[in-house]
């Protein structure tokens, strides 16, 4: 699991996790000047400054990414469903459902960009560290079948802790359930493009998240397998300067590209116009 | 290396062998060493037949338990090695080749997390904690018994994907991601064996297949029960509470309908008589690989798209959990 931002464990209620909804103006973590809330709502949590990424929450995220009011939520009301009763997660699921209200760390279904329709999924970190727990897998893979038996492309974003070890076994399985899923997928010539954004680690990016055919990151979005603390604590290593970073997996051949937020839905019409 | 939980078995086990010494040939003594023989037994059965989760994933990092190398000598007649991702290098954390077993005469592409026989292989295989170059290694073996037709058998010990910064430069999760991705697709019977540790997507892209099996005492695990237990209780001392909690022993995942076969081990683990937790992997093996090797591969691959596809603890709102 990687451990969120400091920053949005104090406040983690807004979509910036910057500060509270109705204040006026807040101050940019990394840049430290002044920026008013509803100017970094306008530019989907970038500052306008620095143009640091903030965490983006998945509708947002639809709204970001797809044609104005072409989202058709797919799978709604699957729920987490705590079989191995794990002292106090069912209470965590109910806080985040309430807090976000999504169902669960991810938000999947059909909706189109730039006039192509595609089957569509984004994580959600607010909901326990976007961990991939039963549900994410299920409607993970759905959407990969959806767009399997209907003929589209994939977009995935993703946003992600890790594995959600509350689910024990069950979580580590949908690694190898969306990997059947998308294995199958990937026998056909649809193209699955997955989106990385800050932070995706863990169980997510060992399975879906890096089995596409094009990769893209977000600037500064920290990427990998471990999070660096772990390192850090195993190894006893000193981890280099954007160490795990999405220009570091760039440079060591494994992301595509890096694309800035608010461009990111004209580099996917373009990518589409290409491959789908 | 003692556990704690074996400690009064051990202690009697000195005393038995110290009255032999002190008795020789003599009959005196014969009386109290039965005693305590019988002691030792029922001793052994109450301490191993109730152990803990916890307990359990200290037998299975049992430094004297049977590992992949134990296994690779006594099944195999022949074990054909083959080396390297052909990209970066050798990784010796996990080792493969083609292995004709002894037992059933199948001819298999054996692959297994490499532990090590002592100190210094131990330390040379990274403890069974593979780098990328180990799991693209493992991807091209899977393709190379895919392409003849050979069943693969995965045995599975590790305590996970090794956590590093060359690791991570070299992409770890792009490579076990790619191993899930090739036995999805592998044409031919993919039969996995938990024989120690099962720790999380290391253990993983190894471990999903057509068959799992996986002994009595071996565990598998999303997260090390001491990391979970720092994570989630903010305190690795209770790692005992995180391995129960998470249901990660071979009768947990049996019931979870995650695991196929729990494979019982020796009393006292698989450490105490090697040679039978062996002998009973390789009896089962046999069997699987005979019932699997005539299946085609379409059948193969649907069947263990259904089998993965179905697992989750997830319900639609209102209902009872979708579980098969
Ligand atoms: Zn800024």
């Amino acid at each position: 699991m990687h451990r969120r931002r400091e920053y949005s464990r104090s406040v983690p209620e807004t979509e910036s996790g910057l500060g509270p909804m109705d204040s006026v103006f807040t101050k940019c973590e990394k840049c430290g000047q002044p920026v008013y809330e509803k100017d970094l709502r306008a530019r989907f949590n970038v500052c306008p400054h620095c143009e640091f990424h903030y965490p983006l929450s998945a509708p947002e995220r639809v709204r970001l990414l797809l044609d104005a009011g072409s989202f058709e939520e797919r799978d709604r009301g699957l729920v987490a469903a705590d079989l191995l009763g794990f002292e106090g997660y069912a209470e965590k699921v109910e806080a985040a459902r309430k807090k976000t209200g999504l169902d669960d760390a991810v938000l999947s279904g059909a909706g189109e960009i730039g006039g192509r329709r595609v089957a569509f999924a984004a994580m959600d970190f607010r909901f326990i560290g976007g961990s991939m727990g039963s549900v994410v897998g299920e409607r993970v893979a759905r959407a990969i079948e959806m767009a399997y038996a209907d003929g589209l492309p994939l977009v995935i974003v993703s946003a992600s802790g890790g594995a959600r070890m509350f689910e024990g076994v069950y979580s580590l399985m949908q690694m190898a359930k969306t990997s059947v899923a998308l294995s199958r997928y990937m026998e056909g010539s649809w193209p699955y493009v997955s989106v990385l954004t800050d932070p995706t680690f863990g169980g997510v990016t060992a399975s879906f998240a890096t089995a596409a055919d094009v990769v893209i990151a977000e600037p500064g979005a920290r990427i990998g397998f471990a999070g660096a603390r772990v390192i850090e604590g195993t190894t006893k290593e000193r981890l280099p300067e954007g160490f795990q970073t999405a220009e570091f997996q760039r440079e060591h051949g494994m992301a595509d590209r890096i694309v800035h937020r608010l461009a990111l839905k004209g580099d996917l019409e373009r990518l589409l116009g290409f491959v789908a | 290396m003692i556990l704690e939980f074996e400690r009064p078995v051990k202690e009697l086990e000195a005393r038995i062998a110290d009255l032999h010494r002190l008795a020789g040939p003599s009959a005196e003594l014969q009386g109290e060493i039965s005693r305590l023989e019988d002691a030792l037994e029922s001793a052994k059965r109450r301490i191993y037949s109730n152990l803990s989760p916890y307990q359990r994933v200290q037998v299975a990092r049992h430094p004297d338990r049977p590992n992949f190398r134990a296994y690779r000598d006594a099944l195999a007649d022949d074990f054909y090695e083959l080396s390297g991702d052909r990209a970066h290098g050798e990784d010796p954390a996990v080792r493969g080749g083609f292995a004709r077993l002894s037992r059933s005469g199948h001819n298999v592409m054996l692959i297994g997390h490499d532990k090590g026989a002592d100190v210094k292989s131990r330390v040379k295989g990274n403890f069974g904690m593979a780098h990328p170059e180990g799991y693209r290694k493992v991807r091209r073996l899977y393709e190379l018994a895919g392409r003849f037709g050979m069943p693969i058998v995965t045995l599975v010990d590790t305590p996970g994907a090794f956590a590093g910064r060359q690791a991570e430069e070299r992409g770890q999760a792009w490579a076990i991601s790619e191993d899930l991705m090739a036995l999805a697709r592998s044409p031919v019977p993919v039969i996995c064996m938990v024989i120690g540790e099962g720790g999380s997507g290391g253990a993983l892209a190894m471990c999903a297949g057509d068959y799992v099996g996986m002994l009595e005492n071996s565990y598998l695990s999303v997260i090390a029960p001491e990391a979970c237990a720092s994570i989630i209780f903010r305190d690795p001392g209770r790692a005992a509470e995180a391995a129960a909690a998470m249901k990660i022993t071979a009768r947990d995942l049996k019931e979870q309908k995650i695991v196929d076969e729990v494979l019982p081990e020796p009393l006292g683990g698989a450490h105490n008589e090697p040679d039978a937790a062996i002998e009973a992997v390789g009896e089962t093996l046999g069997l699987v690989l005979s019932e699997l090797s005539d299946v085609d591969p379409q059948t193969l691959m649907k069947t263990r798209y259904e089998r993965y596809r179905r697992i989750g603890a997830h319900a639609a709102a209102g209902q009872d959990p979708a579980l098969s």
